[in-house]
């Protein structure tokens, strides 16, 4: 029996100059990377990180739009090698000093009573073996992440990436996203694994194993992946073989930050699988049922009461005075009827009265219930906001990308340099990729536009009609029941009939159209039609029918006083209402022939796609290259050409995201506090479990289940509150200041996946929250509690 | 083979910081279907004797024998599945959870060890009949007088079959005629089924109708 005992010699000789030669190797480190300008430029930012406000910090730089300057240091490779070199000898050395004793250990068995202390030996050992499990489980979970990534994403094969060949010989093509999803829950469920075998092998909870295993296992990658940033060379050697998951981090505009959220979602992975093996099989044996212990926290914690729920409900939906007032309307009026009735009874049967009065006094409620309440509420409030700021955000998001998308097209395809006069046959091979579902040519270019009123710098577009609508929503946004084919037949625009602006017009066309005025000088003559939007159309003052000149400050003509810049006139044939500013006030259009003469373009500049999936334009559009034959065409997807818009949007709300997470945490320390309260009161009901039969981590589940069922009625009535205030911002509408903003209301757009998320965020800080509490609850004697009365 | 054994266990609890030796080399033998009585002047350290039989409380140094397996170098789990099937605990009070029914606190031990509980609701319905409490079965601790209480404790103490029953002064905290009925309760569970049961108590015409007494006096044991 007493061989179940593990027994660890130190050697300390072997320990003390392990260190002595880790500490030189440190240093060493520290010298070589010091030497070099890359050192003073992250280590704050490293350091920040390690101290675990970085995150934080990181964060707030990026809402505020701090930016950072890239170097170019050199880092001196040798003494960095050097120094690695030296300093995991030392750890070696340090190693070599702590084993396990061979099991005959020689001498006298343990002292009789070092048996007797189960929980003493608990913190005695170091195991290398769990070590080995939690650091080798977190470092394997990150390598996941990153192959699984890079494989699942588009066209990019295992074999390439130098990884064991048995991967699939080409890549799956899963939009980035998707893949991440996929991936990040593989290497959490890694980490989970790892921390659950770890734990449930070594019987205990390991402190010092898991925080060397994460500092010495854990950080390097995410160390590397930040650093490659600001190190070209670095960049250089991995960058091409990481671009799929740059191009990741690169979607929130802050790489770094992604990085170290997917260290800090993997850490928390980690801890949840030891906590979890720990429980399931800390106290010798592995035991995944749940149902007792269910059964004792239900009743210790009364939290799934009508009254509780609907009281908190109440609160986060009408804010805290409405229901304390109507709360002690009720109360008032219930206890002044009361008083009545049990005056009244008193003068008749005073026993009765007598126990009507204990009855009141049974039904007031001990200040654990309140704590549960206010906690059950702080959690809410946390869920609520999220799921609020969040989908407001995502409305604006959603907003934007459909006003963004409505007039630009998914993709577009066009060549490195250089127009595209072979347009049509390029359009005949992209009919053919799988997921296009419109094209039309376009030529771009950038002009002035001038009226009687006003001039305006403007980007000019050169359309087809007859396709256009297949890719943006531009003969839709026209105004007034127009249609785009009005540029086929300028001469039945209809001509403002202004009197005193016809001398105008006549003097306008003598100076551009001498051919025509020659003609017919009386009437107005024909121009070629121009679509402008309703913001410019307002600033330079003209309407349906209108002249406007339309000057190219690139082609020149050469007239006697020497090379003018090319003008032509046009007539407004329609306008159009798109819903963001800068396109109603940017943007022109002209047909795809005019544009060709105007500007001496051959065929044209490019050509628009629209795909079936926008989530999957960048997959297509490469896919598009390929079709092509690649260089000289590329394609570019939407995210791309509004890569810093949606970037910072998605940082925006990350970053929301992580402060209003701070809230959940808030509530997380009332969670504690209340755990700790019912643990206290509690003791003597613990002792009397133990005696009949509940081991230690039976008790461990049961006060867990308890901190969790707070974590859970909050979440759901958080849940609830949130969907409703979302619903009611959507019905009822929020008016914004149409001067400031580009949309009349307040936009919500419910995302599941970032909804359930929220409520998952508050279960899972909870549970973490509740681990402490009922650990300390486990570690209560049977004796204590049993002994006084 | 002795069901219990006791092999020169010692035993001290700190007082103000200063040690207070209980047990000095006790060694006992219980045999199968024994009835035995403790007795010995207040804080001899009988409480403590018993929480040492029942590996509630770990001895300094010794060791405590059941069935000649040594019961405190189990883990953690084998120790609360011996206490759940092996030993039936009643105190001197109750020690009731609150929370429950008497009912849900008699069919515990079975619910702690993942029985049915339908099952475990049917034969705990039986035991309370058999102490007399089938009108009180849906009550709570708190509406129970103290002697009905203990019969409750004592209903869960037995709800497993265990093979030992330690009873700490189960009758410290009633009138004498109720505590003769608890007595006479005990008597009959080790007549009937042949549970071993070891009985603290300060009453010494009731340790007189044990069968086997023991006397706890300056950290000894001798038979009385």
């Amino acid at each position: 029996m007493h061989s179940a005992e593990r027994q660890t010699v130190h050697r300390w000789t072997f320990i003390w100059i392990g260190a002595l030669v880790a500490l030189v190797g440190f240093s060493l480190l520290g010298v070589a990377l010091t030497s070099s300008q890359a050192w003073l430029e992250t280590s704050p930012s490293l350091g920040l990180s390690l101290l675990g406000w970085g995150g934080l910090v990181q964060a707030l730089n990026a809402l505020l739009l701090v930016s950072e300057q890239p170097v170019a240091p050199v880092p001196n490779t040798g003494l960095l090698v050097a120094g690695a070199v030296v300093w995991l000898a030392g750890w070696a050395l340090i190693a070599a000093g702590i084993r396990r004793a061979p099991a005959s250990a020689e001498g006298p068995s343990p002292a009789a009573g070092a048996t007797l202390y189960p929980r003493l030996a608990r913190y005695r050992d170091f195991y290398w073996s769990t070590l080995g499990a939690y650091g080798g489980g977190m470092l394997l979970a990150e390598v996941v992440l990153i192959l699984l990534q890079t494989v699942l994403s588009s066209g990019v094969s295992a074999t390439e990436l130098g990884a064991a060949g048995k991967g699939a010989s080409s890549g799956l093509s899963l939009p980035p996203t998707g893949a991440f999803a996929i991936a990040l829950l593989a290497g959490g469920m890694v980490a989970f694994i790892s921390g659950f075998i770890g734990a449930s092998r070594a019987q205990r909870l390991s402190l010092p194993e898991a925080t060397i295993g994460v500092l010495y296992l854990g950080l390097p990658i995410p160390i590397v992946l930040t650093l490659m940033e600001r190190l070209p060379g670095l960049q250089l050697a991995l960058g091409y073989r990481l671009r799929e998951v740059t191009y990741v981090a690169g979607l929130i505009g802050r790489p770094e930050l992604g990085y170290w959220l997917v260290f800090t979602f993997l850490v928390l992975a980690l801890v949840l699988g030891i906590n979890t093996g720990f429980i399931a099989a800390g106290s010798g044996r592995v035991d995944l049922k749940l149902g007792f212990e269910l059964f004792v926290a239900r009743r210790h914690v009364a939290v799934f009461r009508p009254s509780l729920l609907l009281g908190t409900l109440a609160v986060l939906m009408f804010g805290i005075i409405p229901p304390l007032l109507i709360y002690f309307i009720i109360r008032s009026a219930e206890a002044a009827v009361e008083r009545t009735r049990i005056r009244a009874l008193g003068l008749k049967d005073p026993l009765a009265a007598a126990s009507d009065l204990n009855r009141l006094k049974l039904r007031e409620q001990s200040p654990t219930m309140m704590m549960t309440a206010l906690s059950v509420g702080g959690v809410g409030v946390g869920v609520m906001a999220l799921i609020i700021v969040l989908s407001v955000m995502s409305g604006f998001e959603a907003d934007l990308q459909q006003k963004i998308l409505g007039t630009n097209a998914h993709a577009v395809v066009s060549k490195y340099a250089g127009d595209l006069p072979e347009y049509a046959k390029v359009m005949e091979s992209v009919r053919k990729v799988p997921g296009v579902v419109g094209q039309t040519p376009f030529i771009i270019n950038q002009v002035m536009i001038a009226s009687e009123g006003n001039v305006d710098g403007v980007i000019i577009k050169g359309i087809d009609p007859g396709t256009v609508g297949e890719v943006t929503d531009l003969p839709k946004n026209i105004l007034g029941g127009g249609s785009l084919d009005i540029l086929y037949t300028p001469e039945k625009i209809v001509h403002r009939g202004l009197p005193d602006e016809e001398p105008a017009e006549e003097s306008g066309v003598e100076e551009d159209d001498i051919i025509r005025r020659s003609g017919t000088p009386k009437k107005a003559p024909v121009l070629p039609g121009i679509v402008i939007g309703r913001e410019l159309a307002a600033s330079l003052r003209v309407v349906v029918g209108d002249r406007v000149n339309v000057v190219s400050p690139l082609g020149t003509e050469l007239s006697p006083s020497g090379p003018i810049p090319k003008s032509r006139a046009f007539r407004v044939a329609a306008v159009f209402y798109s819903g963001m500013y800068e396109y109603d006030s940017k943007f022109v259009y002209i047909l795809l022939k005019e544009a060709q003469d105007f500007f001496g373009v051959k065929g044209a500049t490019g050509i628009e796609l629209k795909v079936a999936d926008i989530d999957d334009a960048r997959r297509i559009a490469s896919q598009v290259v390929k079709v092509l034959g690649g260089y000289p065409y590329r394609a570019r997807d939407w995210g791309e050409m509004n890569k810093n818009l949606f970037s910072a949007l998605r940082l925006e709300k990350l970053v929301m995201g992580i402060i209003l997470s701070i809230i959940i945490i808030v509530a997380a320390g009332l969670i504690v506090a209340t755990v700790i309260m019912l643990v206290l009161e509690k003791r003597k009901e613990i002792s009397v479990l133990k005696a009949l039969g509940v081991p230690d981590g039976g008790i461990v589940k049961i006060f867990l289940a308890e901190g969790l069922q707070i974590g859970v009625a909050g979440g759901f009535l958080g849940l609830i509150s949130g969907l409703s205030w979302c619903l009611f911002i959507e019905k009822a509408g929020i008016k914004l200041d149409p001067d400031v903003y580009y949309i009349p209301a307040v936009p919500v757009r419910i995302e599941p996946v970032q909804t359930v998320l929220a409520v998952v965020i508050a279960v899972l800080v909870t549970y973490l929250a509740s681990i402490y509490p009922a650990l300390k609850a486990s570690s209560v004697e049977p004796v204590e509690g049993l002994k006084a009365e | 083979m002795a069901l219990l054994s006791i092999r020169n266990v010692f035993k001290s609890y700190f007082l103000h910081g200063k040690r207070i030796d209980i047990l000095r080399g006790v060694s006992l033998d219980i045999q199968r279907g024994e009835l035995v009585s403790l007795v010995g002047a207040s804080g001899a350290g009988k409480s403590t004797f018993l929480h040492v039989l029942g590996t509630l409380d770990a001895p300094a140094a010794g060791e405590v024998l059941f069935e000649d397996r040594p019961v405190f170098s189990m883990n953690d789990a084998e120790i609360a599945e011996f206490r759940n099937q092996t030993i039936g605990f009643v105190f001197q009070s109750h020690f009731l959870l609150p929370e429950f029914t008497a009912l849900e606190n008699v069919a515990m031990p079975a619910l702690i060890r993942r029985q049915d509980r339908t099952g475990a609701y049917a034969y705990a319905r039986e035991l309370l009949e058999r102490v007399g409490l089938g009108h009180r079965v849906d009550h709570r601790p708190g509406e129970l007088s103290g002697g009905e209480a203990q019969r409750v404790a004592l209903a869960r103490a037995l709800v497993l079959k265990p093979a030992v029953l330690l009873a700490d002064e189960p009758t410290g905290n009633l009138d004498p005629a109720t505590g003769e009925g608890i007595h006479q309760l005990l008597r009959e569970v080790n007549r009937e089924q042949g549970i071993t049961a070891v009985v603290v108590t300060h009453n010494e015409t009731l340790a007189r109708s044990m069968p086997r007494r023991l006397r706890l006096a300056g950290g000894e044991v001798s038979e009385a």
